[in-house]
């Protein structure tokens, strides 16, 4: 093995080292968080924006499409969303059409907003109906016929008889749906809803719809909202750590943008790393 | 002052909960980090088994929520959707396999008619509006240059150039050759842009991802706020 390279050796290193350094680096700073400055971006403070204009009584739907591996990404979204619909004084219909595990979710939504859920009634502040399959098609009954989706929310109690479903059985009561997404749910309901041929020309004021997507996502979230179909895009755990900002309520998006800076800088020195090395030993193997 | 403060569990179950999800968590890293093992493969089996179950559950309930309910109540139109869900079973008969077609069909059938219907609007029309909309009058001139409070008219001006250049290079009727060489060159390297920011989104949500458990781990240990 003589006459290798510091290069020849770094190729040769396990992959697993790597994986180690990255797991320790992305670990560390939830120690020692470093307080790195969080700028909101444009697509986060319109959406924020639009939070802001719920008034008191206004009904909003949260639409968990995300499941609960995406909850790095999505769930401190959703938590300060939540929490904002209760500080502007609105109420809460909220299900899933995506996955089945939102139960789960939901129930961490709960348990990390004691202060909401314990002035909240459910039934009369917040309405959980829990997951239903069926997607687009789901989405285009729940526009015109919520009641025949759900007969009943997730305690057993029938729709008709809760009391903040007792006049709305259609989307035109709701100011606005945000979609938690790891998929395509969002257009689902530009589509169905926003865009929707029934109704609307009657109450002539669609729902809006806003999205808390994952950040890979994002350059394909990004077109709905430049073209003015989503009011607010909430992008990632990054976009997530901006609205708690917004909202004032730091949470785990806050805490995890310090881990994550640290391992796009190891990353991009990796990447640096790799191609300083193949340059370096470009030649030498034939 | 971050507000995710909350005492550690004290009820035994979900005490056990927590350290039986970081030890089905860590039998899952340990194959990226170690090697395949068979406690990697318990935990593997042991998701797939639970997933499976929690899906049916779901299903069921769901079923019996939106169909079997309002059949038992007298509306006997639920009847079809049920039988036409039991057609699917017949993809398990293989000489009777043509029967699951119907169901499949109907389900083909509705979504596209959904989507045609509605997806010209928020996915051609709009996009092209907003591709061609010209910023507002009044934005300043040195918002050309990214970087600046306001990169309307740079993002405009590029958008439009990656648009057609990109347009350009799936343009396959004739040869890149002369004049339309460089642009569908350039079409390439906007793609290759394009490709980029994915990428690193991409990495981005695996990252959070792989945070979020770095935390989780933290946090069952005591070391960091649940």
């Amino acid at each position: 093995m003589s006459g290798q390279t510091i290069w020849d050796k770094l190729q040769q290193v396990d992959r697993r080292v790597f994986y180690w350094i990255l797991f320790v680096s992305l670990t560390v700073p939830f120690l020692t968080p470093l307080g790195l400055p969080i700028t909101v971006t444009p697509s986060t403070q319109a959406y924020y924006d639009g939070l802001k204009t719920i008034e008191a009584g206004e009904v909003v739907v949260l639409s968990i499409n995300s499941g609960v591996s995406a909850w790095g990404d999505c769930l401190p979204a959703m938590v300060a969303s939540v929490k904002q619909v209760h500080n502007q004084g609105g109420k809460l219909i909220v299900w899933s059409i995506g996955y089945n595990d939102c139960d789960i979710t939901w129930t961490r939504i709960k348990t990390t907003l004691p202060e909401v859920f314990s002035t909240w009634v459910e039934g009369t502040d917040y309405v959980y109906f829990g997951y239903c399959p069926g997607q687009e098609t789901n989405v285009a009954l729940l526009r015109d016929d919520i009641k025949s989706v759900y007969t009943k929310d997730v305690r057993g109690v029938a729709t008709g008889d809760l009391p903040l479903m007792k006049n709305i059985n259609d989307a035109s009561k709701i100011k606005f749906v945000m979609s938690s997404d790891t998929g395509d749910a969002q257009i689902y309901y530009i589509r169905q809803w926003k865009n929707g041929p029934v109704n609307y020309v009657k109450s002539g004021k669609p729902p809006l719809v806003a999205e808390m997507g994952i950040a890979m996502n994002k350059s394909g979230d990004m077109v709905f909202f430049l073209s003015g179909d989503e009011f607010g895009l909430v992008a990632g755990s990054r976009g997530a750590a901006e609205l708690e900002a917004l909202v004032g309520r730091k949470g785990d998006a806050t805490i995890t943008m310090d881990s994550i800076s640290v391992s796009h800088v190891l990353l991009v020195l990796a990447i640096i790393l790799a191609n300083v090395g193949m340059f370096a030993t470009r030649g030498k193997k034939k | 002052m971050i507000a995710n403060i909350a005492a550690y569990p004290t009820d035994p179950l979900a005490i056990l909960g927590i350290w039986v999800a970081l030890f089905l968590m860590l039998a899952i890293y340990s194959y990226p980090l170690y090697k395949e093992n068979p406690v990697y493969r318990f935990a593997e089996h042991t998701f797939v088994a639970t997933s499976l179950a929690i899906g049916i559950v779901v299903n069921l309930t769901s079923l019996r929520n939106s169909a079997i309910t309002p059949l038992m109540g007298g509306n006997f139109l639920y009847l079809i959707p049920i039988i036409l869900g039991f057609c699917m079973y017949f993809l398990l008969i293989p000489k009777q396999r043509w029967v699951s077609r119907y169901p499949i069909a109907i389900l083909v059938g509705s979504s596209l008619g959904l989507g045609i219907a509605s997806n010209p609007l928020p996915s051609i029309i709009s996009q092209v509006i907003s591709t061609i909309t010209a910023p507002k009058a009044g934005t300043a001139l040195w918002a050309w240059f990214p970087g600046s409070p306001t990169g309307d008219w740079f993002s405009f001006a590029f958008v439009a150039v990656g648009c057609i250049c990109s347009m350009m290079y799936f343009l396959l009727t004739y040869e890149h050759t002369g004049a339309v060489k460089p642009v569908t060159i350039a079409g390439r390297y906007f793609i290759m842009l394009a490709l980029g920011a994915y990428f690193g989104n991409t990495v981005l949500f695996r990252f959070s991802m792989l945070a979020e458990r770095g935390q989780y781990i933290l946090k069952v240990l005591g070391l960091v706020p649940i």
